[in-house]
């Protein structure tokens, strides 16, 4: 008995010190003084995230091109010229919505990652959570001239850069021409390197057109136009129409004013275009990601892209993946004649470990990627914002002028507010009140202005930005 | 004098269930009484402030959470009715037929379980897509219109009962199948002699005997129905405008999008408490049965 009190005893000391050992163990991404390698430098690990952007290092059709081709070459560069440390980068690709799922788990658990590549509207929340270290003293005067002001601006919060910023991608509609043909709308067709734009009743009268004229041609079961509303996805191109009639959306003081007659009118109009059956069946319940599934199998005339969206696109149709069609470009038609244009920033942000060692090395990739003279031309996936990567491919690509034509356009969709990423969650479901008929226009603007100023709010008081003025 | 003696009695017993304590404490106990404590906190990245039982008032004051409230206790009472009234039927309809085709419906019925729920959801989305759906693409072609059950707010709650009942009601069947093997035989065959019909035997003999399979089935479905997610997420996310919103889903978007864990915390604690008191009775009833 005595020796099966004793066994008894050890087992469970045994136990206990497996848990403990277990708990106490280091995070595998962290730096310690007793890491050093034979060349005496000590090894730092970091982790890399990135939503997908684009595949390859410079371009989609090269062999094994994957959304991480990018990040992995840039790690392998810089692990072979960086004197400071042996740095080890693993990546990780983050689906979009997934985004800030991941992060929150991460950062309530005192893991995020060390960098995260993404569209700057997307991460301007974790900025205001003090979640994110100032890039400021990485940014030198040839930067700052060799990358518009505007780029700079949107990385700027509170005097200090917190995004590099590397590329951008501009937000257009993009259509069938084959459909257009089709539906007798040659007239409306723009050149193959130009962003179209029509005016709002030239736009109105080819969804009627499309929709009236595709079903005695090939495309029988195709709609006009694609509209969405089940989640956030895309909701960028939902604020635009939400602009069309004229109304700026934010305030001076950075709060929401759709509620006035351009808002509702705004509103009813795409209550209006979903009742015509000018759209997609069901927006309310079809994502962006649906949509643009549906264009690219022909089943959508107009839809919505980016650059890279667009890139990607042409490299499938070219490698016999998507079934080739015309495909082209157009701005979202507004009221006044004037197009509406916006884009995202994309550029790398740095996430406070608490590790110093981690965070420099960090802060030395960015800078090393975001101006290694040879990386930098990866931002033709997109847009670049360098007007050196402009030049040097604005004949290889003349979309780059189009958009840069565009640019004088752009309207900040965001509006810098704290709490954008909840902000977000409080569109759709008002569009899908919208849409189903459940709201009028005039309460559904309403109601999204109420409970967007109310995030907004709250968002304000706990933002490390506001609270620091 | 007696308690040391009694205790060293005991202390190789309580020695060997240290480690499974330990382990209950640490993941089950601890997260508990730290969700609790949460809900009582405005927390932040960096920093959280004690805010009493306000949480819970912004809860109450939340039409999106009285809602997600509501569709909850729909699903449960649905799901759970219809999953013990299915599985009673078609278990008492085969467990005395030939074992093969016994195995065939268990069989057939648990495919589903097997499946993650996320592919099922993936299934049901392709067909019932509204623009590129399966379902809605045939109702065009015959021209019964545009069809819709996702976005509209009448038939999404039972589109997503039906879709949660289907895969899961395998579970109960094979549970209700092997209960009612075990009831002794002789039972069966005094009713029989007797001449009841099968309708009365499955009503005075069956039912009462696997009650405490009924009990375990409907505690188990009304927890799983309360942690209802992955096909809201996937099929309709809450919409339209927050039709199919549940308690699960209301939790993870405070908590994982919108950053507000206090407030993720309060609906983590108001769930534990409703299926703790759901759950209390029913437990009473086994032990009582028992």
């Amino acid at each position: 008995m005595r020796n099966n009190t004793f066994y008894s005893v050890l087992l469970t000391l045994l136990l206990l010190s497996i848990i403990g050992t277990g708990c106490s163990s280091s995070n595998s991404s962290s730096s310690d003084g007793g890491n050093e390698a034979a060349n005496g430098k000590e090894t730092v690990e970091l982790s890399v995230w990135l939503t997908p952007q684009w595949k390859g290092v410079l371009d989609a059709t090269e062999e094994g091109a994957d959304y991480d081709s990018f990040i992995l070459k840039a790690a392998e560069k810089f692990a072979a010229q960086y004197s400071k440390y042996n740095v080890k980068i693993n990546t990780q690709v983050i689906a979009g919505d997934q985004r800030d799922q991941m992060l929150n788990v991460n950062l309530s658990s005192g893991t995020p990652p060390d960098v995260f590549f993404e569209s700057v509207f997307a991460m301007g929340d974790y900025v205001h959570r003090g979640a994110l270290v100032p890039l400021t003293d990485l940014v030198d005067d040839q930067d700052r001239s060799d990358i518009a002001s505007g780029y700079w601006d949107a990385v700027t919060f509170n005097k200090d850069v917190y995004f590099y910023p590397f590329q951008n991608n501009p937000g257009t509609l993009v259509y069938n021409a084959n459909m257009f043909k089709a539906a007798g709308l040659d007239a409306y067709i723009g050149g193959e390197q130009e962003i179209k734009t029509w005016t709002l009743a030239d736009y109105e009268e080819i969804l009627s057109k499309l929709k009236n004229n595709l079903s005695g041609s090939g495309y029988a079961n195709a709609y006009p136009m694609a509209l969405y509303g089940m989640n956030n996805q895309g909701d960028t191109w939902n604020l635009a129409y939400l602009r069309m009639f004229g109304n700026p959306f934010f305030d001076e003081t950075g709060h929401i004013i759709l509620n006035d007659e351009k808002g509702v009118k705004a509103a009813s109009w795409l209550k209006k275009i979903v009742d015509a059956g000018y759209t997609n069946p069901g927006p309310e319940s079809v994502t962006s990601n649906d949509a643009n599934g549906m264009f690219l199998n022909q089943q959508l005339a107009i839809s919505f892209t980016n650059p890279v969206l667009y890139n990607n696109a042409r490299a499938d149709m070219d490698s016999g993946k998507q079934t080739k069609f015309d495909m082209r470009l157009a701005n979202i038609p507004s009221e006044s004649g004037d197009p509406l244009t916006f884009t995202y920033v994309v550029g790398a942000s740095v996430f406070q470990s608490n590790d110093p060692k981690r965070v420099e090395a960090a802060k030395d990739f960015v800078r090393f990627f975001s101006t290694d003279a040879e990386l930098v031309k990866s931002s033709k996936n997109g847009i670049p914002v360098r007007s050196s990567v402009i030049s040097e491919y604005e004949k290889q690509y003349p979309l780059f002028k189009a958009y840069n034509e565009n640019a004088k356009y752009v309207f900040n969709f965001t509006g810098n507010v704290p709490g954008y990423s909840q902000l977000r969650e409080q569109l759709y479901p008002e569009l899908q009140a919208l849409y189903t008929g459940v709201k009028t226009p005039e309460q559904a603007v309403k109601d999204y202005q109420d409970h967007g100023n109310q995030v907004i709010d709250t968002n304000r008081n706990s933002s490390v930005i506001f609270s620091n003025k | 004098m007696k308690s040391p003696r009694i205790l060293k009695e005991h202390l190789t017993g309580y020695l060997f269930i240290t480690p499974q304590m330990i382990v209950f404490l640490l993941f089950l106990v601890y997260p508990i009484m730290e969700g609790f404590r949460m809900s009582l906190y405005q927390i932040q990245y960096s920093s959280e402030k004690f805010i009493g039982f306000d949480n819970y008032i912004s809860l109450l004051n939340d039409p999106v959470f009285l809602q997600a409230f509501f569709n909850t206790l729909v699903f449960v009472v649905c799901i759970v009715v219809l999953t013990v009234g299915f599985a009673l039927f078609v278990a008492s309809s085969v467990f005395d037929k030939n074992a093969k085709y016994v195995s065939f419906i268990r069989g057939s019925y648990y495919i589903p379980v097997m499946v993650s729920m996320v592919v099922m959801s993936m299934i049901w989305s392709f067909l019932l897509n509204p623009s590129s759906g399966l379902i809605s693409y045939l109702a065009r072609e015959q021209g019964i219109g545009n069809i819709n059950l996702l976005g509209n707010k009448i038939t999404v709650m039972p589109v997503i009962i039906f879709v949660t009942f289907a895969t899961n009601v395998g579970q109960a069947i094979i549970l209700y199948i092997a209960a009612m093997i075990g009831i002794p035989k002789d039972l069966m065959e005094a009713a029989e002699v007797d001449g009841v019909s099968r309708v009365q035997m499955i009503r005075h003999i069956l039912i009462p005997s696997v009650q405490s399979t009924t009990v375990y089935i409907t505690i188990i479905n009304i927890i799983a129905v309360l942690k209802i997610f992955v096909v809201i997420q996937l099929l309709t996310g809450g919409g339209p405008n927050n039709a199919s919103v549940t308690l699960m889903y209301y939790l993870y978007n405070n908590a994982f999008k919108f950053n507000q864990l206090g407030v993720a915390s309060a609906v983590g604690v108001i769930m534990f408490v409703i299926t703790l008191l759901l759950s209390i009775p029913q437990l009473r009833t086994v032990l009582r049965v028992k």
